[in-house]
């Protein structure tokens, strides 16, 4: 396939990831420039965007940069989050054997849920192959950090606008946004039967951590637990 | 540069060259072998959904300090997953929660 079929097949197959980007993109970023209480919001929600690469991260970081969060908790949490990427980039090595360093740099970076689902599904070789995941890669990670500054943009120009104060009677209760984010990843996570006893030992690990420590110092312990409990009941578990 | 805007930058700085480092790390560690050990596929696998439900909890826990209508967040939330279940769109899941949420703390 010549190279312009490539991208343009690349761009159809990015469009609902375009679509669901922007949206969640445009959210996070109005919730940092309205909740974040950070001057520069546009510019904080690029660099951000661009380095995370992860809604559930990027949304979080509002309550990490307004609560100033311990760096220890912060970076356990990215962990936590984004472990299962590093599962992901395996099994895209031989597709890019061809790639050159910067092509496998920049695709290895980006990867997401989605991208990653659509760079496996399709069926190209060699050279299309390397081609079609670069075009992909860039396409989605351009939405995503269209979308966030998109929204951080929005949120500074409504407070210059009106006033700081009438933005935040608006927007009042918009922070709901992240909570909602995590609360339909999960439900879609335990619809798998093997995710079910994971997802209960991390509300049941978070919620002793929380009694015992509060909300500030909760993410630490709790994960110590999960991990803990993890190893001590791989035998139950359905994926071992 | 203020305080905030230092910490934003730390921030930045590490949890986007951990981002880097996770996404990178199986093509340098397992490159050649191309298999992880089973018990990084387990943790892997197993890990997400925990973390996961560790941060509905923790934003809840926030809920609570807030100060709100106690219930709004429940109700609210509520909501989000019976729509997600149901039409299975993450859009209108999230939309819908939260503009539900901004009506009952007004």
């Amino acid at each position: 396939m010549e190279d312009g079929g490539i991208v343009r097949r690349a761009f159809r197959d990015s469009i609902p990831v375009l679509m669901g980007y922007v949206a969640m993109g445009f959210a996070s970023g109005v919730l940092l420039a309205v909740e974040g209480g950070i001057s520069c919001a546009p510019a904080w929600a690029a660099a951000t965007s661009a380095t995370f690469v992860s809604g559930p991260l990027q949304y979080i970081f509002v309550d990490w940069v307004r609560t100033s969060q311990a760096l220890g908790s912060v970076l356990l949490v990215t962990l936590c989050v984004n472990f299962r990427y590093s599962l992901y980039g395996l099994s895209l090595i031989d597709r890019l054997k061809g790639a050159s360093l910067w092509q496998k740099a920049y695709i290895i970076g980006t990867i997401t849920d989605e991208t990653y689902a659509l760079q496996t599904a399709c069926r190209l070789e060699g050279r299309s192959g390397v081609a079609y995941c670069l075009f992909l890669a860039m396409f989605d990670h351009l939405y995503w950090i269209g979308g966030v500054t998109a929204g951080a943009i929005a949120g500074v120009l409504a407070q210059g606008a009106f006033s700081t104060e009438r933005v935040a009677a608006v927007t009042k209760g918009i922070d709901f946004a992240m909570t909602a984010l995590f609360l339909v990843i999960l439900t879609d996570q335990v619809r798998e039967r093997a995710n079910r006893l994971p997802a209960a030992i991390g509300f049941v690990a978070a919620l002793i951590a929380f009694f015992a420590f509060g909300r500030a110092n909760m993410l630490v312990p709790a994960v110590a637990g999960i991990v803990a409990t993890f190893f001590a009941c791989r035998r139950w578990m359905d994926v071992r | 540069m203020s305080a905030e805007a230092k910490y934003a930058f730390t921030v930045l700085v590490s949890v986007g060259a951990l981002s880097y480092l996770l996404r990178a790390l199986p093509f340098a560690l397992f490159g050649r072998r191309g298999e992880p050990p089973p018990v990084v596929r387990y943790v892997g696998r197993v890990l997400a959904p925990a973390a996961i439900a560790m941060l509905v909890v923790y934003c809840y826990a926030g809920e609570a300090a807030s100060g709100r209508m106690p219930f709004a967040p429940y109700i609210a939330g509520a909501v989000t997953v019976l729509l997600q279940i149901w039409r299975r769109n993450p859009l209108v899941s999230i939309l819908a929660g939260t503009l539900l949420y901004m009506f009952l703390v007004r």
